[in-house]
């Protein structure tokens, strides 16, 4: 099992010492964790949020991508970004299966995540949120995204 | 005076001829330890060197490389990951106090 081993290592990490802005919430099992971030620099979209994302692992993790949302409760809305759905899907090629690579881990992911919301003029959704939100039945790691975009 | 040696003990240790505190990008052990799925490290859970030089267990480099989604490139830098020579490295144990350093054989 590749999955138990290395996700324990990657927590005991997570518990000692963590970048600015992330925030370990939840790791009860090997499947599920939940993290928070916040944009630590003064982008005005950002300002006095907090974003919670939910990574699932397979049992393949770190050969297999994990999936990764963001979640949205009373207090963690969804960020505003061309490339975040309303629903919590990201579009981001590093998480997607031709984009990742098992040198990535949790916190490495959620550094992307947050750089690259940092770097975000556009307070926007993807075209067409509206109807993928509304008709989208399959998981994240099943979405054929399309990249097309160099510039987020 | 003379000593007359009735019995004695050799202890050998060995690592990878690799930097100290390095790990495997793939499983995160070090080097010297197994990849996740093996229980005992050396000749039976080998490392293995790319062209690009970047080294990973073996298995873990094979796991991601039978990923049709890995392209079989390099998950540190993206080339077409090629190992350094067919055969993967092997360790060679050393006594306990000699001096030379432990080696292993060129990968």
């Amino acid at each position: 099992m590749f999955a138990s081993k290395r996700l324990g290592k990657e927590l005991q990490k997570l518990h000692e010492k963590l970048p600015p802005g992330i925030t370990l919430i939840q790791a009860d099992d090997l499947k599920e964790w939940l993290m928070d971030i916040q944009v630590v620099d003064s982008n005005p979209i950002y300002q006095n949020e907090v974003y919670r994302l939910k990574f699932m692992f397979s049992p393949d993790y770190p050969i297999q991508a994990p999936e990764v949302v963001f979640v949205a409760d009373e207090t963690h809305p969804i960020p505003w970004h061309p490339h975040v759905y309303s629903n919590g899907i990201i579009c981001l090629d590093l998480l997607d299966r031709q984009g990742w690579s098992p040198v990535h881990n949790v916190e490495s992911v959620c550094v992307s995540l947050q750089s690259m919301l940092t770097s975000n003029t556009k307070k926007e959704r993807p075209p067409g949120d509206e109807n993928f939100v509304k008709h989208n039945k399959q998981r994240p790691r099943d979405i054929n995204f399309v990249f097309h975009d160099n510039q987020v | 005076m003379k000593v007359t040696i009735k019995e004695w003990n050799a202890v050998a240790a060995w690592r990878w001829d690799m930097p100290d505190d390095d790990v495997c990008g793939i499983c995160r052990n070090p080097y010297d330890s197994t990849c996740s799925k093996c229980k005992f490290p050396g000749d039976e859970c080998p490392l293995l060197l790319g062209e690009c030089n970047h080294s990973f267990h073996m298995h873990c480099i094979y796991s991601w490389i039978r990923q049709e989604s890995s392209q079989e490139k390099c998950p540190m830098c993206r080339q077409p990951f090629k190992s350094k020579s067919q055969t993967a490295a092997t360790a060679t144990p050393t006594a306990e106090g000699q001096a030379q350093e432990p080696t292993t054989s060129p990968l």
